[in-house]
């Protein structure tokens, strides 16, 4: 089997998906976070193999940028849910509901 | 001193005075008093200096800058303006000084001079104007001054009711005023009162409306008919406050006003007749309900009506062109005959009604304010000097000769009959009427026996009160003589007047007219009433005497009618379309509209995580919706 830009791509959509029904079905907001970096990385598929199908870097350029930023935003995001999980006792994101009224 | 320096000190004098007893004198009436006399008595000087040192000037500086329209302050002192200082300064000194003594046991005497000062202010503000816009900003200023006099004993009801309706009357005619003055500016692209008179001369053509909404001002202002009926009522004031803006000066500043607008009232014929005939009618009018009134301020007040209508009268006959020899040739000239003998009668009217009016204060103040002339009688022995002044008063009004109201009235009556002899016939009539309430008022009040006990035991009023009585006794006599008063001072308002001098055969007519209307009117009233407590017309006339009552009452009626029947309608119609319409239906309604689509969005926020994800899941798919073209 010859593997060509489709597969990649196809395989770059169904992360997203994954990625995005995780954040829409689970309740924990840790694992919300992971899915939602799920998302961030399949979009790297799909740039990573424009990239290397296009022959040109700039891809690849946009994919060192993202896994910068997305490390710096790891580092934040976690950070907030220990704090959450510090302060309420729970991460659940049903109880995370203060901000209502 | 420089004549502008000078003006600008007469001026803010008084507002000055009014300053610092409204800051800080309201509660020591003394010291309040003290200072507003002596400010009208440094006020009085300073106009003597500046009038008699023959200097007339203009000058202005600009205010305000609006587009196209620049509004000045500005003074324009000509021998008119010359004129009516002197008046308002001897009259203004009299009724100040005669205050001292009348408002000497008043509670609020702090208020009443503040008062006095601020009026004084106002109107030599008018007197000043060079400019109709600064002109109606005293105009208001007076009509403000006015309301806070009248309504000096503001613990009575009437005396509140009374300063209402002479404000909101004036308002009526102010508004005709206002529109009258922003139609001259938009037609003549001017206000300044010089400037009208060089355009109208130089031939702009002008419309009838503009010089009859300017009359509206004066109509308000000098209580003409129909917007005569807050002068009677506003004798609810302190007598004094009557004499000073109720009789010699606020309500000549209509006349006053017509005075300087004189070309521009010229230049549209129609308006000059229906001003003559507002006059007439109103002189006749007034004339005719003094006679039924038996309140001494009452009687006073119609009769200043009719004077006042008079002068309108006076005014609306216009200009008269006649052949004058000069120098061996015949020269056709114009006279400003009407304006001339216009102010003319106001100046002997100001000098002869503020005499009866302070001379009624003082007869009040005797009779321990009873006010009823049928409830006096016999005061000419309890009070000789007031006794002595009203009398002269009464005979300078009715015209008796070599008196100063002859000289005045003549020279009215000599122009009615150049010009118009219905109007002089009407006039005349008027006179005869005059002589009639005058001499009935005379008699009650002073001969016969007392009626009452408050004039049994009438006391001669204080030298403060008997100095301006004298003073304007004899200004009273001699303000129309010729010799006496140096018409060269104000050539311009009286060069122009109409006497003996150039008309020999109209003359013998009018004066034996005048004479005989004076006799006719004052032994018909002299020997008709006697001194009894019921009104001596009503007893043997009853009919003539309520047909009169009636005259008098109606157009208080008609205006209640309206105002009960129409206005409050009217008004009650635009209330519910307020109420109902624009409060309830429109903004409430909108507010509730907004409301209930804010319920729906507040439904939206439910404070799920997942909940906004679909949502922006839905959004999202919307974005791409219209990306793709779907909508």
């Amino acid at each position: 089997m010859n593997i060509g830009l489709n597969e990649y791509l196809i395989l770059s959509a169904l992360l997203f998906a994954v990625g995005f029904l995780g954040v829409l079905v689970r309740k924990n907001t840790l694992v919300i976070y992971m899915c939602l970096e799920l998302m961030l990385v399949a979009s790297t598929i799909a740039l990573v193999a424009f990239s290397r199908f296009n022959g040109t870097l700039d891809g690849n350029v946009f994919v060192f940028f993202i896994l910068t930023v997305a490390a710096a935003e790891v580092a934040v995001g976690l950070a907030i849910i220990v704090a959450l999980f510090r302060k309420r006792g729970t991460v659940q994101v049903e109880e995370l509901n203060a901000l209502k009224n | 001193m420089a004549p502008t320096q000078l003006a600008l000190l007469v001026l803010l004098l008084p507002l000055a005075s009014a300053a610092i007893i409204a800051l800080f004198l309201r509660r020591q009436g003394a010291l309040a008093s003290y200072l507003s006399v002596g400010v009208c008595a440094g006020l009085a000087v300073a106009a003597f200096m500046l009038v008699f040192s023959n200097q007339r000037f203009t000058a202005a500086i600009d205010w305000m800058q609006l587009g196209g329209l620049t509004i000045s302050l500005g003074f324009k002192f000509d021998d008119l303006a010359a004129l009516m200082l002197v008046i308002v300064a001897i009259v203004g000194l009299a009724v100040h000084v005669f205050s001292l003594g009348y408002m000497h046991d008043d509670g609020s005497r702090g208020r009443y001079f503040g008062g006095l000062s601020i009026f004084m202010f106002s109107m030599l503000g008018i007197v000043f104007a060079d400019n109709l816009f600064m002109m109606f900003i005293f105009w208001e200023l007076v009509g403000f001054s006015s309301w806070l006099l009248i309504n000096h004993y503001m613990e009575k009801q009437s005396a509140a009711d009374a300063s209402k309706k002479a404000f909101i009357v004036n308002r009526v005619g102010d508004f005709g005023f206002l529109l009258g003055i922003i139609w001259c500016y938009a037609a003549l692209g001017t206000v300044n009162l010089g400037e009208i008179a060089m355009k109208v001369q130089g031939g702009s053509v002008i419309a009838t409306a503009v010089p009859l909404l300017l009359f509206c001002g004066a109509v308000g202002k000098s209580a003409q008919m129909p917007l005569h009926v807050w002068l009677p009522d506003a004798m609810e004031g302190p007598t004094p406050v009557s004499a000073l803006i109720h009789a010699a000066t606020m309500v000549a500043a209509g006349i006053y006003m017509l005075c300087r607008l004189e070309p521009l009232f010229a230049a549209a014929p129609a308006a000059l007749d229906v001003v003559m005939w507002v006059g007439v009618i109103t002189a006749i009018y007034a004339a005719l309900c003094a006679i039924t009134q038996s309140d001494i301020k009452k009687v006073l007040a119609y009769s200043t009506l009719s004077q006042l209508g008079y002068m309108v009268a006076a005014f609306g006959l216009g200009r008269l062109s006649e052949t004058q020899e000069v120098d061996g040739g015949k020269v056709k000239v114009l006279l400003l005959a009407g304006a001339g003998a216009a102010m003319f009668h106001l100046m002997t009217h100001a000098f002869f009604k503020g005499l009866l009016f302070l001379g009624s204060g003082s007869v009040i103040h005797g009779c321990h304010h009873e006010q009823n002339i049928l409830k006096m009688g016999g005061l000419a022995k309890r009070m000789k000097f007031t006794f002595a002044t009203f009398t002269i008063g009464v005979l300078a009004i009715i015209g008796t000769p070599l008196l100063s109201g002859f000289y005045s009235k003549d020279s009215i009556l000599l122009l009615a009959f150049e010009k118009n002899r219905l109007v002089f016939g009407l006039l005349a009539f008027t006179a005869v009427l005059t002589s009639f309430y005058m001499l009935r008022l005379w008699k009650l009040v002073f001969l016969g026996k007392s009626r009452s006990e408050e004039s049994h035991h009438a006391h001669e009023s204080g030298f403060s009160m008997l100095l301006p009585l004298i003073l304007l006794a004899v200004l009273a006599i001699v303000s129309g003589w010729p010799e006496v008063f140096d018409r060269e001072i104000f050539r311009g308002v009286f060069t122009e007047l109409l006497d003996g001098r150039y008309h020999e055969h109209g003359h013998h007519v009018v004066l034996i007219t005048s004479l005989s209307v004076v006799l006719v009117g004052a032994l018909s009233a002299y020997f008709f009433y006697r001194s009894e407590e019921k009104d001596t017309l009503a007893v043997k006339v009853p009919g003539l005497f309520g047909a009169l009552a009636l005259l008098k009452a109606s157009p208080d009626e008609i205006y209640n009618y309206y105002v009960a029947k129409v206005q409050d309608r009217f008004a009650l119609v635009i209330n519910f379309l307020d109420q109902i319409v624009l409060s309830r239906v429109i903004i409430r309604g909108t507010a509730g509209f907004v409301g209930l689509l804010s319920l729906g969005a507040r439904a939206l926020y439910v404070g799920s995580l997942h909940a906004y994800v679909y949502w922006f899941l839905a959004g999202a798919a919307l974005v791409w919706g219209f990306a793709a073209g779907i909508f």
